[in-house]
């Protein structure tokens, strides 16, 4: 398989790197290739691009071009990167008054945007270029028992003109297919396509908090005894905000996050140690599967 | 309620080569799928209400859009549903954008946005490496994040006028 360009992003790099520990794991065992590039931030396309339209497209196409350089496409660990760069892709390829706008920023650093990358979320190259069948043979400890909620989020399939999905972008199976290689049961859920509200949260944390209430009585209902997650943001919004969800509801769910990642590392037989699977602030305890 | 035309021209050019926001019928299918208009109801007097918006923003109400709380644009979490399920095919979001942005110009946007792009365009990321996490990858036997070329960077940034936008800690 060719080599990706790695972009791990801001959150997990420089936050929760333990994801990407898992990640790298799994990678290796599937035969992933990657290599660094001195990427910037994507920029965040529920932030910075409510900032500044313009300067979303600029950053976006820098990033693009650092990839192309190299001839390399670029494999994201996160849905927000990959909805900026897909989404960059996309108008400045359907829109030939940003692009030329663009590269005349760009021009003035060296540098040219021409299209010529792929941006592939992890989640797309694991079904599609390693396929369920690949994964399944690299399962060594099955995850029989375990009953998980499957939580893809918004950008990973929307707006679905930028990414370009297999799946239907309200009602996304390509997460719950994958998770279910490791033996694990697939809970549905009434509000699976719900937002996790992370980008309402940091700007309204009351609204925020309303919103993720909404999403965890119907997983807690579900009764699933983890989370599944292919994106930072949705992580850190399950992974610390129930403990405010006690504070302002006096609410208990107690239920833990992982990453796609985490969750085929142990399958595939990693000790949870070596994954940090400790560093987790909602506390994975007595859930024999996962060896904790 | 005044109509401003400027800003009327600038909503409908938002989208080169696409005026279907004029074809919004008002449905509210985006408002009734929308989240946070889900849960504003209960916490605040007024609705985070993504039809009003395309509404007041086809009229050219800009007076009315931007007297408002902040939240009456600020609210949206961004999640893509509406662009999804409006049947004329609407990009909400890139018009709530094109709002947002206005919003900045007049210096009202949300605190948290000053302070992301202020760190982005510090340190060419929204989240700068801090020693602690730089050990833990250490520890973790992850490679080293490769440095972003910051200078740059910041020039292309500086050229379009970006660091005029950005607020000082304690604006
Ligand atoms: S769903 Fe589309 S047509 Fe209906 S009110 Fe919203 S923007 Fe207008
Ligand atoms: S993108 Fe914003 S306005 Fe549209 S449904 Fe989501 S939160 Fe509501």
């Amino acid at each position: 398989m060719t080599e990706f360009k790695m972009f791990e992003g801001c959150t997990i790099a420089n936050r929760i790197p333990f994801i990407e520990a898992s990640t790298r794991l799994v990678f290796e065992k599937l035969g992933i290739e990657t290599s660094e590039a001195p990427f910037t931030c994507c920029p965040d396309p529920t932030g910075f691009k409510s900032f500044d339209d313009d300067g979303w497209l600029a950053i976006g196409a820098r990033n693009l071009c650092l990839a192309e350089e190299e001839s390399k496409d670029i494999i994201s660990l996160c849905n927000g990167c990959t909805n900026t760069l897909r989404g960059v892709q996309h108008q400045l390829e359907h829109d030939s008054i940003k692009k030329n706008h663009v590269n005349e920023e760009l021009s003035k650093i060296g540098k040219e945007y021409n299209g010529s990358i792929d941006v592939r979320h992890f989640v797309d190259v694991l079904k599609k270029d390693i396929g369920l069948d690949k994964i399944k043979s690299a399962i060594s400890n099955s995850l029989d028992g375990l009953k998980v909620a499957c939580h893809p989020g918004c950008h990973y399939m929307r707006p679905h003109e930028w990414m370009e999905t297999d799946d239907d972008p309200m009602r996304p199976t390509t997460l719950k297919e994958l998770a279910a290689v490791t033996g694990a049961t697939v809970v549905d859920y009434e509000e699976e396509e719900l937002c996790c509200g992370s980008a309402v949260s940091n700007a309204y944390e009351k609204v925020g908090l309303q919103n993720l209430k909404r999403k965890l009585d119907s997983v807690k209902k579900a009764g699933a005894d983890v989370i599944i997650v292919n994106c930072p943001a949705c992580f850190q919004q399950f992974d610390t905000q129930q403990r405010m969800l006690k504070r302002e509801f006096d609410e208990d769910y107690d239920i833990p996050v992982l990453y796609l990642t985490e969750l085929y590392a142990i399958a595939m037989g990693a000790d949870p140690k070596d994954i940090g699977l400790r560093y987790h602030r909602q506390r994975i305890r007595d859930i024999p599967q996962l060896g904790v | 309620m005044v109509m401003d035309f400027e800003f009327r021209k600038q909503v409908m050019d938002y989208h080169q080569g696409s005026d279907v926001i004029k074809y919004c019928y008002q449905c509210s299918r985006c408002t009734d799928n929308c989240p946070v208009s889900y849960v504003t109801d209960d916490l605040y007097q007024y609705e985070y209400n993504p039809r009003a918006n395309i509404l007041a923003a086809l009229l050219g109400h800009k007076e009315s859009i931007f007297s408002a709380d902040p939240i009456a644009i600020w609210g949206c979490t961004v999640c893509d549903t509406c662009d999804e399920v409006c049947p004329q095919n609407i990009e909400l979001t890139e018009i709530f954008t094109f709002l947002k942005n206005q919003s900045i110009e007049n210096g009202e946007g949300p605190d948290f946005i000053y302070q992301q792009a202020r760190a982005i365009f510090d340190y060419g990321k929204a989240i700068p490496s801090q020693s602690g996490v730089e050990r833990r990858r250490e520890s973790m036997g992850l490679p080293e994040i490769m440095k972003p070329d910051v200078d740059e960077f910041q020039s292309m940034l500086k050229n379009m006028g970006i660091d005029g936008k950005l607020k000082e800690e304690g604006d």
